[in-house]
């Protein structure tokens, strides 16, 4: 106890976003709604249990926050019900083991404020998750919420693209085109029906930021496109959510009949005699299917396969009709946009990019989980300070942003401002926001064989320069990591990629490069380990790879000893140890046990 | 609008496609999965030029650097020319990018003629530390696909996805609504995929058919199945009404597209001559 007492609690918000769902969460909000109303509170509010969407902090979760002290209790089990109820909700005190540790600090803190990972973020787009709960449109509507879609459909649809052109919003799927721009282009041409669409088909690797909007705020993606809608003139709009965000496909249905409910979608929308209706697609699960093209095939039934983009889609896009098509998040922010005006948007971030950007900080940081920045912030600050740093104090190698087919960018380069045209300068991109952390055990051969397995798996297969180029870059990396590179390869390796960077049919097969070139550029003299000596310096490559304990540093713990799958670790305890070469499969385990750095690289 | 190909001005109309425009002036792109019937794939990217915006440099004017770096590389097969632009189609770059493509057709279709003949001219080797499957003449081009679709049959399509993807019949097997016209192996711009005509059959995807042949010259016009399903198409009225093309229900016979030329001109005649006397 630090002596802090609760003020009465009018509200506990549980943390039921996926990941939180996954550990139970959703037995935490049903057991402390039977404890408050079993008990017949004495109190003078009684709090109200919500079920929210998802509040960020992914890696702490299930997460637990009493309102109005903003008290925030993290990983919270199903079996700390009683002793929560007990001594917060009924006795107002603090439980201290429930609370959050800053790395480097021995005190817990109270708030969600003075959490780090919390302090530098600015939520715009995920303004209402973790807040509300999502299968509620009445509270939406407490905090704001189709306020900026009743004005917009007073305003002339010239005055919201000026308002939009205004912020200086930039797509968020990953391309960064200016949304005002789109918009107005598609406003421009005069063939009816338009459509708009929300992409939601997120297939990255480690992303989840457009799952978490369509899970804990789907009103703020139906209310954007509404504004949209009316900008363009159009009156039926499709979400595509691809069919594994199970969660996000019923949030977006209920959220759906909800608003047809009170009058927001649906014929006479708001009374203004125009109409409106959404309809959700669910796609089948390709990760090429986000690419807006092969999308708009999917959604007319067709194979997800993507066109030559020479016709925007403005113009000609889905059944051939001009289509305004953006990203959950470029959606989820409209409504602020229109509330708050585009200029104050366009106050935050830098020149050329404007506003926030959501980013999924996953890998080996501390606080894995989704962060909402101003654009601008550096790689360090993200990664250091929102992320806590890397775990078990290893050393920072890279961090890759992007997704798949984005760049791994090194240590070098981590006072560098994010936003898109410095990630597109450094070689890599700003994607729709996945940033992998690495650290000194990864290595960037295999990091860039297991995105190219992954891009040609995914890759769509329809032009040569994406399936071929995959094909065989694959292969030469199969081979550097198996230690049959050659010097020649690393130039095969750059001139395949090059050529694919321009000649490829889409933006997957342009952007698929991405990783080997950029890995190539700033990690040269790792794959020249691999070409020259033969040797893995992150101990990953398992052909190139053997382990050797240091006699004069192994205290003979035997903790590797213990967590070998091989047995190949013999050794007394308090003696140094010995791995038998013949026995090891070279997994790696014993050196990301050893707390002594007694295992060697060999 | 002019275009300026390789320096040439050219005649173009909005919304032309630039091959289109190359080819009436006679200038050489080169492609393998473009056919006039069927335009529009753009899948193989050998056709690839780089396209400058001439409006945009003169008006930006100030010099040549400006020029260089405003190049983009677009396939010309696809690429309509909705403002005035300059082409070039045959650079160094070009050049190179095309030959890093034939390397990987080369190393996919070490067999194909079409691709061997331009691989020489642009001097590729085959690589042979790469994995090749020795018979494969296929590029997925998607020509063959794309002629059984426009034929309304689409009994064959690319499955799979990634470099897994290659064209086939539902689940391998022989496709109920192939009508054996080999339209698929006529398109095929590398001679992919097999098929045989003997003895009276064909034999094409796993499936055998019944060959019609001309009855005066003797002369194979098609599976029985292709020209029922061609008389279908033609004339939709009940079987028994429909003038036949293949199972003659008012005793015609079946000619070759000569013979039919020949039987026409020869009734003309007659006609003509029963009406001068």
């Amino acid at each position: 106890m630090n002596g802090h007492d609760v003020t009465n609690i009018e509200k506990i918000l549980v943390c039921c976003g996926t990941c939180c769902l996954a550990n139970n969460s959703m037995d935490i909000v049903t057991g402390l709604r039977e404890k408050i109303q079993q008990a017949g509170l004495p109190l003078e509010v009684v709090p109200m249990v919500k079920a929210t969407g998802c509040s960020g902090l992914c890696e702490n979760g299930p997460i637990v926050r009493f309102l109005p002290d903003d008290l925030c209790y993290y990983k919270v089990k199903p079996g700390d019900v009683d002793e929560v109820f007990e001594k917060t909700v009924r006795n107002n005190q603090e439980i201290d083991r429930l609370m959050h540790r800053e790395p480097e600090q021995r005190n817990r803190v109270r708030t969600r404020e003075e959490n780090s990972f919390y302090k530098k973020q600015l939520r715009i787009a995920l303004r209402n998750t973790g807040e509300i709960d999502p299968f509620s449109i009445q509270d939406y509507m407490d905090r704001g919420g189709y306020s900026a879609a009743e004005s917009a459909l007073k305003m002339n649809p010239e005055e919201i693209l000026a308002e939009i052109e205004c912020s200086g919003l930039r797509g968020r799927g990953g391309a960064g085109f200016p949304t005002g721009r789109k918009w107005r282009q598609c406003a421009g041409i005069g063939r009816y029906p338009k459509y708009i669409i929300c992409n939601g088909d997120e297939g990255d690797p480690g992303a989840f930021m457009d799952r978490c909007i369509l899970e804990g705020d789907p009103h703020s993606v139906i209310e954007g496109m509404l504004i949209g809608s009316w900008a363009v003139g159009s009156n039926s709009g499709y979400l595509y959510i691809r069919n594994e965000y199970g969660l996000a496909v019923r949030t977006m249905e209920e959220a759906i009949r909800q608003a047809r409910e009170k009058g927001f979608l649906g014929k006479n929308v708001f009374g203004t005699g125009y109409d409106f209706d959404l309809q959700i697609v669910k796609g089948g699960g390709a990760f090429v299917c986000g690419e807006s093209t092969a999308l708009m095939a999917s959604i007319e039934g067709n194979t997800g396969e993507p066109r030559a983009k020479y016709i925007r889609s403005v113009e000609k896009g889905l059944w051939g009709q001009p289509t305004l098509l953006n990203n959950v998040e470029t959606w989820a922010n409209i409504p602020e946009i229109i509330n708050r005006g585009g200029k104050w948007f366009s106050s935050i971030g830098t020149e050329n990019s404007k506003g926030t950007k959501v980013f999924s900080l996953v890998g080996k940081v501390k606080n894995n989980g989704l962060v909402e920045v101003p654009m601008g912030i550096t790689l360090r600050e993200l990664i250091f300070e929102i992320g806590g740093g890397i775990i078990g104090e290893r050393r920072f190698k890279a961090v890759q942003t992007g997704g798949p087919s984005g760049g791994c960018i090194p240590e070098g380069l981590l006072d560098m401002k994010v936003d898109f045209d410095s990630l597109e300068a450094a070689d890599s991109m700003m994607g729709s926001g996945g940033m992998i952390v690495m650290d000194d055990r990864t290595c960037m051969v295999d990091t860039a064989r297991y995105y190219l397995n992954f891009l040609s798996e995914e890759s769509c297969g329809k032009c040569v320069p994406c399936r071929e180029g995959l094909r065989r870059m694959l292969e030469v990396l199969d081979g550097i990591s198996e230690g049959k590179g050659t010097e020649e390869d690393l130039d095969l390796l750059i001139w395949l990629g090059s050529m694919m960077q321009e000649a490829a049919l889409c933006g997957l097969g342009k952007s698929a490069p991405n990783p080997v070139l950029s890995t190539i550029k700033y990690f040269r003299e790792e794959y020249l380990a691999h070409i020259q000596a033969k040797r893995c310096p992150a101990g990953i490559c398992k052909k190139l790879t053997t382990f050797r304990i240091l006699g004069e540093k192994c205290t003979g713990c035997g903790l590797c000893k213990k967590n070998c799958g091989a047995l190949a670790i013999s050794g007394k305890p308090r003696l140094a140890h010995v791995i038998d070469e013949e026995l090891c499969t070279r997994c790696g385990n014993c050196i990301d046990v050893c707390r002594f750095q007694a295992v060697e690289i060999g | 609008m002019k275009v300026i190909i390789d320096g040439l001005a050219c005649e173009a109309e909005s919304g032309e496609y630039l091959l289109q425009i190359a080819k009436r002036n006679h200038i050489n792109i080169p492609t393998l999965c473009h056919e006039e019937a069927l335009a529009g794939l753009a899948t193989c990217r050998i056709c690839i030029v780089e396209v400058m915006d001439a409006k945009r440099t003169e008006v930006e004017g100030d010099g040549q650097t400006e020029r260089s770096e405003k190049r983009k590389i677009v396939t010309a097969c696809v690429y309509p020319v909705v403002t005035e632009i300059e082409v070039i189609t045959n650079s160094e770059k070009l050049r190179d990018m095309r030959k890093a493509i034939l390397t990987l057709l080369m190393a996919r279709a070490p067999e194909s003629d079409a691709i061997g003949m331009l691989a020489k001219e642009y001097g590729v080797e085959h690589n042979h530390q790469w994995l090749t499957k020795d018979d494969e003449k296929c590029i997925l081009c998607g020509l063959c696909v794309a002629a059984c679709d426009k034929m309304g049959t689409g009994a064959i399509a690319t499955i799979n996805r990634g470099i897994t993807r290659k064209v086939s019949t539902p689940f391998e097997e022989p496709a109920e609504s192939c009508i054996g016209c080999c339209s698929c192996a006529s398109v095929c711009p590398s001679g992919a995929i097999p098929f045989t005509d003997l003895h009276r059959k064909r034999t094409i995807w796993n499936k055998e058919f019944d060959l019609v042949s001309c009855s005066w010259c003797g002369e194979i016009i098609g599976t029985k199945e292709q020209l029922d399903y061609v008389g279908k198409r033609i004339d939709p009225s009940p079987d028994e009404h429909r003038i036949g093309l293949s199972a003659d229900a008012h005793g015609n016979e079946m000619l070759c597209e000569h013979c039919r030329a020949v039987r026409e001109a020869s009734r003309l005649k007659w006609v003509r001559q029963k009406s001068l006397a």
